[in-house]
């Protein structure tokens, strides 16, 4: 008996050995960058390296927004963020209840024709898109990011999925009652499919908030760029000077930091299911 | 990953619908359902199935400065033979892919196996994982490319406290490679932890209860229990994680200069493809990069496919 | 219930795209009751404050016209211009430099400026003519010269000092340089005598003039890497690297020279008078004459306005470019240190705006100075130059290998 409460003690011990060990590696970079943003140059090219700054430099924050419209970056990767997501959560969740709930001639033809996006790199879709954009003459502005991204092969197949999963005998109570196609989708489905658009959801926000070569290609004025691209802007600019790179980095991360810390629960199972559980 | 056939449901909707409606209310389901699809269907084929048509089309052009471009057959599927570039990426990307995937799956695992089991904390750790997975690959690259820093970066410091003068990490064309790989495993662990946190989660605790009448070590469990039921999850993210890291560019944009001597050694196929299309120029050869990116990406999916029955257990 | 929360929801949607959208819309109708919003392009942001002071003095004089500022960083200043030429969306004023005015010109993207010129009486002469001549192509000016620049040595005295060595003057040739270097270098406090960056302006150009070499041959056939003049003018350069005198190519890859340079971990480097609003910070920073090899020899080049072809308000964005090279606008250039501003007469203001640093030796430089040369496909030959002599820098290969090829490649870019 003690021995086995030894052994238990001693696993316990290694496995928290192990994941703090991991832990630190995961926190590390992030320290580092926050204790560098708030260096001076000098400190931070020091050796032995500075690792507590001597006086506090707030002043390199002040300077990534002096230098760069840092809010207004801010400002369109919401927008875009918010836009594509509604978007995506709004109309690839129509399309999947058709696809999923209603019968209609060409219905596997199309839905094989949307998934067949899936199987393609990214790339391929990016030239002609760019076209596109250029005869719109849509350079330069939000739409240019938002448009292409509101629809989803993807969302539709995950969303999909999740009305297949539902029972039939819901809807056709719905029916009975006189209910058309759309109100049993608004009313019924869409709230039983709450965790499917739950993923989805964060899927579209975290993509959304990081991608870099989409905006990066089409849109160049600081009036209409995003954080990811504004941060590659200030690497050209600032070259290595690290100290105002590492606050311009994290400022572009901060805002989704504190909302995962609010939706830990949410992003965590988002990410899961989007894992095709 | 269930999914109800779809014939079977046809059957079901026939059965149900016997009634004199079925006429009116047939219509009326085509006119919602065509409604329903319309906009998503509209965008899909304006902006993703349209264009692949076109990228293979641009493949078989050469542009001039400022957008105009001539049909030249196949002189940039023969010009790919001869470039030793794209040689290269292909041998990057490789290189990349057999690094990342495996033992970005092999950690995952461990850390998922490892918080599944009774301890404290599991939810602070989890957190911790996650983190690299909400930030932005830009932010990343560019706080590693600093730790990596060769003259004044914290890892070559913490090494020159045990004796060890560290490379060149993202500068010398040897290492600068695997210096990206290690950004990418890291930033990875998180999200196919996950994943596989959930599927472990899925397992029916009886398995583990049979286990233990038996008395079969943790050991053995872990290979005659979990490995196998969790290989549907495993083959998931394993053909996630080969497509994603066939597109890496972000992590190399962000991290190797233009004028970095690591550049040649590290470039990979999509950032030759960002190259061409957007710095050179040279819009045709990038399209053909890209169809030839489909091509590959399509044959290995299909391998994984094939080989799948193999090892895969479905119950 | 739920029908109004859709209703919502599509206004939002839809709301959102068309507030984006909206811009557009209202540039075009300002363009009718003869306001204006033009946007002006360019790269340095240490150039920002003077710019916006200028922009400021434009606007009194013409209220109507609201100038928008777009910043790209250089790296990726003429990747965004050719996609941005290639959708017509170049922004309304640029910044134009002569490696890249021949192909926008034959491109038919920037406007050709002698006829506008001509009619409103504006006087090309107010600047040197070497500038007006490279921004010439077949005979019509594309573009109004806003300011120069020529290659300075930059030096640390406090370097200098704490070794008691004097500080450059112009008797300095490429072996007092080199033996200067020796002295400054010192390995325990990390510090380099010298940085030998891989640049052309203000780098290898200057040394291979210097040696009495040239770079593209009269008849502009041809390059002349592979002579020996320029074989040796380069060697000499990547020497520092081999002898532990200069950060190696690696390190200034990853920790930008102009950084070391002004936190005092390098003590002497090559660079340009567009550099002195970030160095005239430093007090221990100063500026000389560049050594003289053979000959004397710098590079010189300037930049200037150009405008798009695109453009919808061609009249704004001609009064804006009239006004970037006034001589009002050239006085605040000069009196912020930013720049050499092009417009005559206005250079000893800008050098009298930084008296502590030794701005003469810029302005000497112009006396001997090569123009940068500029040809259809310069900007695909400095492509070609980085990826082969970085391999050079990095001693990854042998400066002969390193010539040979690129000859090879620049010359055929100079066929096309």
């Amino acid at each position: 008996m003690e021995r086995t409460r030894q052994l238990v003690t001693s696993k316990t011990f290694l496995i928290h050995f192990i994941l703090i060990l991991g832990s630190v590696a995961m926190v590390l970079p992030f320290l580092w960058m926050i204790l560098t943003s708030l260096k001076t140059y000098t400190e931070s090219i020091h050796v032995p390296p500075v690792i507590i700054p001597k006086d506090l430099q707030w002043g390199n924050y002040k300077e990534v927004f002096g230098l760069l419209p840092f809010f207004k970056f801010m400002f369109n990767t919401f927008i875009i963020t918010v836009a594509r997501t509604a978007g995506q959560l709004f109309l690839c969740s129509l399309a999947a209840y058709a696809f999923a709930r209603i019968e209609f001639p060409g219905r596997n033809i199309l839905f094989m024709l949307a998934l067949s996006v899936l199987m393609v790199p990214g790339q391929v879709f990016l030239l002609p898109q760019y076209m596109i954009m250029v005869k719109l003459g849509w350079l330069n502005t939000l739409q240019a990011v938002i448009v292409p991204g509101i629809f989803s092969a993807f969302g539709t197949f995950l969303l999909r999925q999740f009305f297949m999963g539902l029972p039939k005998e819901l809807e056709e109570a719905a029916r009975l009652d006189g209910c058309n196609h759309f109100q049993i989708y608004w009313r019924i489905m869409l709230p039983l499919a709450k965790p499917g658009l739950i993923a989805l959801g964060i899927f579209t926000t975290l993509w959304s908030w990081n991608e870099l070569m989409w905006p990066m290609i089409v849109n160049s004025s600081p009036e209409s760029m995003t954080l990811s691209v504004g941060l590659s802007s200030l690497q050209g600019q600032y070259l290595t000077n690290y100290p105002i790179l590492m606050a311009g980095s994290f400022l572009a991360i901060l805002p989704m930091l504190i909302l995962f810390i609010i939706l830990q629960k949410q992003f965590i199972e988002g990410i899961a299911v989007t894992g095709g559980k | 990953m269930k999914q109800i056939p779809l014939q079977a449901e046809v059957k079901a909707t026939k059965k149900l619908t016997v009634s004199s409606l079925t006429k009116t209310r047939k219509r009326s389901d085509y006119f919602w359902a065509y409604l329903m699809i319309a906009p998503t269907m509209l965008g899909l084929f304006i902006f993703y199935l349209w264009p692949i048509i076109q990228t293979f089309y641009f493949s078989f052009t050469e542009w001039g400065a400022f957008g105009q471009y001539e049909w030249t057959g196949l002189d940039n599927y023969k010009r790919m033979l001869e470039d030793t570039n794209l040689l290269q990426s292909f041998k990057n990307t490789g290189i990349y892919i057999i690094f990342t995937v495996p033992i970005g799956i092999f950690l995952s695992i461990l850390v998922a196996v490892l918080l599944n089991q009774k301890i404290k904390g599991k939810s602070v750790y989890r957190t911790l994982y996650f983190l690299p997975v909400i930030t932005m690959p830009a932010a990343i690259a560019m706080v590693w490319k600093w730790l990596f820093n060769a003259d004044y970066g914290l890892l070559n410091y913490l090494l020159s406290l045990i004796g060890i003068k560290g490379p060149h990490w993202v500068s010398d064309p040897k290492i600068a490679l695997y210096s990206i790989i290690v950004v990418a495993i890291w930033s990875g662990i998180g999200y196919n932890m996950v994943i596989f946190l959930s599927g472990l989660q899925g397992i029916p605790k009886m398995y583990y209860e049979a286990a233990e009448i038996d008395g079969a070590g943790s050991i053995k469990v872990f290979f005659k229990i979990t490995l196998p039921l969790l290989s549907p999850v495993i083959f998931f993210v394993s053909i996630m994680s080969l497509i994603g890291a066939f597109q890496v560019f972000d992590l190399i944009f962000m991290m190797i200069g233009k004028s970095s001597t690591a550049l040649e050694s590290t470039q990979s196929i999509v950032y030759l493809f960002y190259q061409h299309a957007f710095v050179l120029n040279d819009k045709g050869y990038a399209a053909a990069i890209a169809v030839l990116l489909l091509i590959v990406i399509l044959i290995i999916t299909a391998i994984q496919m094939v080989l799948q029955k193999k090892w895969v257990h479905y119950d | 219930m739920m029908k109004k929360w859709l209703i919502m929801l599509l206004t939002v949607v839809l709301g959102l795209l068309g507030l984006a959208g909206c811009s557009d819309s209202k540039a075009s109708s300002d363009a009718k009751d003869g306001k204006a919003e033009i946007t002006y392009g360019f790269w340095d942001k240490k150039q920002v404050p003077a710019i916006e002071e200028i922009i400021k003095l434009f606007n009194e004089k013409y209220p109507n016209i609201k100038v928008k500022t777009e910043i790209t960083p250089y790296g990726q200043y003429f990747q965004k211009l050719e996609t941005a030429a290639t959708g017509g969306a170049l922004p309304d004023v640029l910044w134009m430099n002569g490696a890249h005015v021949v192909q926008y010109a034959e491109g038919k993207v920037i406007l050709p400026l002698s006829d506008m010129a001509k009619k409103d009486n504006y006087s090309l002469d107010n600047y040197p003519k070497s500038l007006i001549d490279l921004y010439t192509v077949d005979g019509k000016v594309y573009g109004i010269p806003k300011d120069y620049d020529t290659t300075g040595l930059w030096y640390n005295k406090k370097i200098f000092d704490d070794a008691g060595v004097s500080y450059p003057d112009d008797t300095w040739d490429w072996n007092k340089l080199k033996e200067v270097a020796k002295q400054l270098t010192n390995k325990e406090k990390g510090i380099w005598g010298y940085a030998a960056l891989m640049g052309n302006q203000g780098g290898y150009y200057d040394f291979i003039w210097q040696n009495g070499g040239h770079i593209i041959s009269e008849d502009g056939k041809s390059v002349g890497f592979d002579q020996p003049e320029a074989i040796e003018a380069l060697k000499y350069n990547i020497s520092f690297i081999k002898e532990g005198l200069s950060p190696t190519q690696a390190q200034m890859t990853e920790t930008a020279a102009s950084e070391l340079f002004s936190s005092g971990k390098v003590a002497m480097m090559f660079d340009g008078p567009w550099m002195v609003p970030e160095y005239m910070k430093n007090p221990d920073l100063n500026v000389a004459v560049v050594p003289k090899g053979k000959k004397r020899a710098v590079a010189i080049h300037g930049l200037s306005n150009v405008i798009a072809a695109n453009t919808k308000h061609k009249d704004a964005a001609w009064k804006l470019v009239q006004f970037l090279g006034s001589k009002e606008a050239a006085d605040i250039y000069a009196k912020t240190g930013t720049v050499i501003p092009a417009y005559n007469g206005t250079q000893d203001a800008w050098k009298d705006a930084v008296p502590n640093l030794n701005l003469q030796a810029f302005i000497d430089g112009a006396e001997y100075s090569v123009p940068l040369p500029s040809v259809k496909n310069t900007g695909e030959i400095w492509q070609y130059e980085t990826d082969i002599l970085k391999k050079a820098w990095s001693e990854e290969v042998s400066v002969e290998d390193a010539v040979k090829e690129l000859t090879k490649k620049a010359n055929e870019a100079l066929k096309k």
